[in-house]
């Protein structure tokens, strides 16, 4: 027996086994997983913390009405979600669950990169739904191909909480604030008297919690990006945002909110006098302060420029199938079950927090109700009233996670180096322009 | 063919109550063809190499094909060079490269030569508890990465960290360690250091006892003193240890991701961003696996390039 043959037939079997594993694998990521519109079986769906919760509230009745059908309501947590959806797409649909929670800053993301990672479910019947949702949000679970690829579940209008107490020792009168002007009028008076800081900014943008400078843009009805994707980072209104931003800084009312837990131990702390944040802080305040009962209230956004408009949709966040899942069907009619009938949302609402996307559930008398928390207020009256206005759908786009890369460096530049708003959103939108290969809108 | 056996093999255990053990290695050594004393290592070495194969050998090559192409998941297309062209001007990428620059350059040295000492400490004859000293200094390269990245967040806190509640004893005021560019670098060299020095220490005690006593009494009966002895005999003889830890260190500094993904974020303004860092968000961030993959290789290939100087000038000079 020969050395020799014995080490070439080695090889050999070697060559051909990782071969043959380069070709498996090629083979799965040219196709993806084909999927299936099965309507019966167990469906998994993944989702996070408290809207997991939710969720989970309505799977008996929905395994009652749906004999054949077991769902698993898994909590995968957050951000955890986005890296596992986003490899799962990647390698072709591969282990993803069946039904996928996803934000906003995400979906386009999704639906621009892995085109049939994510189900057409018009195909399904959700069509018949598209005015049944707030305003604006029906456009952002459009993909490329005109398709519905997901069901809005929440959708955040964006408000301000405040410190009525602090307000008041200062001599504040929240009516008389209509836009952010006065606002910084209001925070230095406030400052002067009570020596609380306005508002907490993570100035590091170790975070990379931008929802500020966007709500000031979205404020005046720009984002990153225009309807037709083209790059508006730079654009006056952009630099309208980070100016107000800079002289909230100048003024010293902004508090540095950089750091696990800094936010939350201020709050906790009474030392911001403003909490500039969406529906979801509703219970948020009420339940991690329960001591701080009585002194809070909130008011509709002041306008960024004087006479702009004072409602915005911070965020939302959706269900929708994987394009591999082998029961589309059965998925669909889970998501269909749990976001479309107001009784039903309304408890995911009560037990998950989360702030209902669905027209027909504001009808709800919980959604005028004094809130203890707010000194008696009806606290939710004005979100609702902000969604039936006029808003405009925002374009996140696929590059959305690059583009608040680049405003969170332009905004430190700002607030770290005292960088000119114009000159660092400059450098920041040609970057984003470089990047992703989109143009600037003129 | 060697490989099959010819024939089923012998049955290594035969029935019971038959009662005769039949020892086939004795008795026929030739039909066991599965067996010989060529095709062991080779079987041996075979988990290895598949591993290598799959979990190496397979991505290596396919994310070179990716680096030379763009789109997405199912629809790639390929794109020649465009992705490193890109590379080339992309100022996040130079920033990155000269943030890791700056690391490795102040970092690894100040490590290294820490280590050295705390090595030396550790091999004197006069000091006292060695074993425990030993263990001390070992243990913060147990930690794991990230857990030691979120207990220095903690430390480094500026409103309520452990770090500045001590300056301030001294009264020295609050430092923003994460939230300055400056401190920030700082923090994570820092916490790199704390992690590595241990490690480094206890590899050059290993070099440090593996020199002859000999050595260092002829030196003595010469008239070397301590500081002579250690230039002229303790680093030559620890040379290739030190390579060693040199090009290790080099190469863990260039992929240096967890800690300043736990502490910093990659910011303030980019400051602590690390090109392995900036591949992860191009990869998991912006789904932008060709450009991500095309940095990973941009990387390796400066990795290759550092390695091979530093064993150029530091190796063997016979």
């Amino acid at each position: 027996m020969s050395h020799q043959l014995s080490r070439r037939r080695l090889l050999q079997l070697a060559t051909a086994s990782v071969a043959g594993l380069g070709l498996t694998a090629c083979g799965d990521n040219g196709s993806g997983s084909a999927g299936d519109d099965g309507d019966s079986g167990r469906i998994t769906v993944w989702s996070w913390t408290t809207a997991a919760k939710g969720l989970r509230s309505v799977v008996p009745s929905f395994e009652r009405d749906n004999p054949g059908i077991e769902v698993d309501v898994q909590d995968v947590g957050n951000p955890a979600i986005w890296d596992k959806i986003t490899v799962g797409l990647a390698s072709g649909g591969k282990g993803l669950a069946d039904v996928l929670h996803i934000g906003v800053d995400y979906l386009p993301g999704y639906l621009d990169k892995f085109p049939d990672g994510i189900a057409d479910l018009s195909r399904l019947g959700a069509d018949t739904y598209e005015d049944a949702f707030a305003k604006g949000l029906w456009p952002t679970v459009m993909g490329k191909d005109k398709a519905a690829h997901a069901l809005p579940w929440e959708v955040n209008p964006l408000g301000l909480f405040y410190r009525h107490d602090h307000f008041e020792k200062a001599g504040v009168d929240p009516d008389g604030i209509g836009d952010w002007n006065d606002m910084i009028a209001a925070g230095s008076k406030i400052l002067d008297a009570t020596g609380v800081r306005l508002l907490g900014l993570d100035k590091t943008g170790a975070t990379q919690d931008m929802d500020f400078f966007q709500n000031l843009m979205q404020l005046q009805d720009v984002f990153y990006f225009d309807q037709d994707g083209k790059i508006t980072l730079a654009s006056p209104a952009a630099v309208e945002a980070l100016t107000l931003i800079k002289r909230l800084n100048d003024a010293g009312l902004i508090a540095d909110t950089a750091g696990q837990g800094t936010e939350k131990r201020l709050l906790g702390q009474g030392k911001l006098a403003t909490y500039a944040e969406a529906a979801w802080a509703v219970e948020y305040l009420a339940s991690t302060f329960p001591e701080q009962k009585g002194k809070w209230r909130s008011m509709q956004p002041p306008a960024a420029v004087p006479g702009g408009r004072r409602n915005a949709i911070v965020n939302s966040t959706y269900l929708a199938v994987s394009g591999s899942s082998t029961r589309r069907r059965a998925a669909w009619r889970f998501i269909e079950y749990a976001l479309t009938e107001p009784a039903r949302i309304n408890r995911m609402f009560a037990s998950g927090g989360v702030f209902p996307a669905l027209k027909a559930a504001y009808d709800d008398p919980r959604f005028s109700a004094p809130h203890p928390f707010y000194g008696g207020q009806k606290v939710l009256k004005p979100f609702v009233a902000s969604l039936s206005a006029d808003a405009r759908p925002t374009n996140f786009t696929g590059d959305y996670a690059r583009a608040l890369k680049f405003a969170s460096d332009a905004q430190s530049q700002v607030l770290i180096k005292g960088a000119d708003p114009a000159d660092a959103l400059k450098k920041a939108a040609e970057q984003l322009a470089q990047q992703t290969g989109r143009q600037q809108a003129v | 063919m060697s490989l099959a056996p010819s024939e089923p093999a012998p049955a290594t255990a035969a029935p019971a109550g038959r009662g005769t053990t039949d020892r086939p290695g004795r008795t026929r050594p030739d039909r066991r063809r599965l067996l010989t004393r060529t095709s062991v290592p080779y079987l041996l070495i075979m988990p290895a190499v598949l591993g290598f194969a799959i979990f190496k050998a397979y991505p290596i090559v396919a994310s070179l094909w990716i680096s030379l192409t763009t789109g997405n998941g199912a629809g790639r297309h390929f794109t020649g060079l465009d992705n490193y062209q890109r590379l080339l001007n992309d100022p996040l990428f130079w920033t990155a490269l000269k943030n890791t620059a700056l690391i490795l350059v102040v970092q690894v040295p100040l490590m290294l030569g820490l280590a050295l000492l705390v090595a030396l400490g550790l091999d004197s004859t006069k000091v006292w508890l060695r074993p425990l000293w030993r263990l001390g200094v070992f243990v913060p390269s147990l930690t794991g990465l990230v857990a030691a990245g979120v207990m220095f967040s903690v430390i480094l806190n500026r409103d309520a960290g452990l770090l500045n509640w001590v300056l301030s004893l001294f009264g020295i005021d609050r430092v923003n360690w994460l939230g300055s560019p400056f401190w920030a670098r700082v923090g994570v060299v820092l916490v790199i250091t704390w992690h590595y020095t241990g490690y480094n220490a206890v590899i050059y005690l290993a070099g440090l006892q593996g020199i002859p006593q000999e050595l260092y009494e002829a030196a003595k009966v010469d008239g070397a003193g301590p500081v002579r002895r250690f230039v002229s005999l303790t680093l030559p003889q620890l040379r290739p240890i030190l390579l060693l830890t040199v090009v290790l260190s080099t190469i863990g500094t260039l992929q240096l991701f967890d800690e300043p993904y736990v502490l910093t974020g990659g910011g303030p303004d980019n400051a602590t961003l690390t090109v392995t860092m900036y591949l992860y968000n191009n990869g998991f961030k912006y789904f932008d696996f060709g450009y991500a993959s095309a940095l990973a290789y941009a990387l390796a290939l400066i990795v290759a390039v550092l390695g091979f100087l530093q064993v150029r000038l530091m190796g063997e000079r016979k």
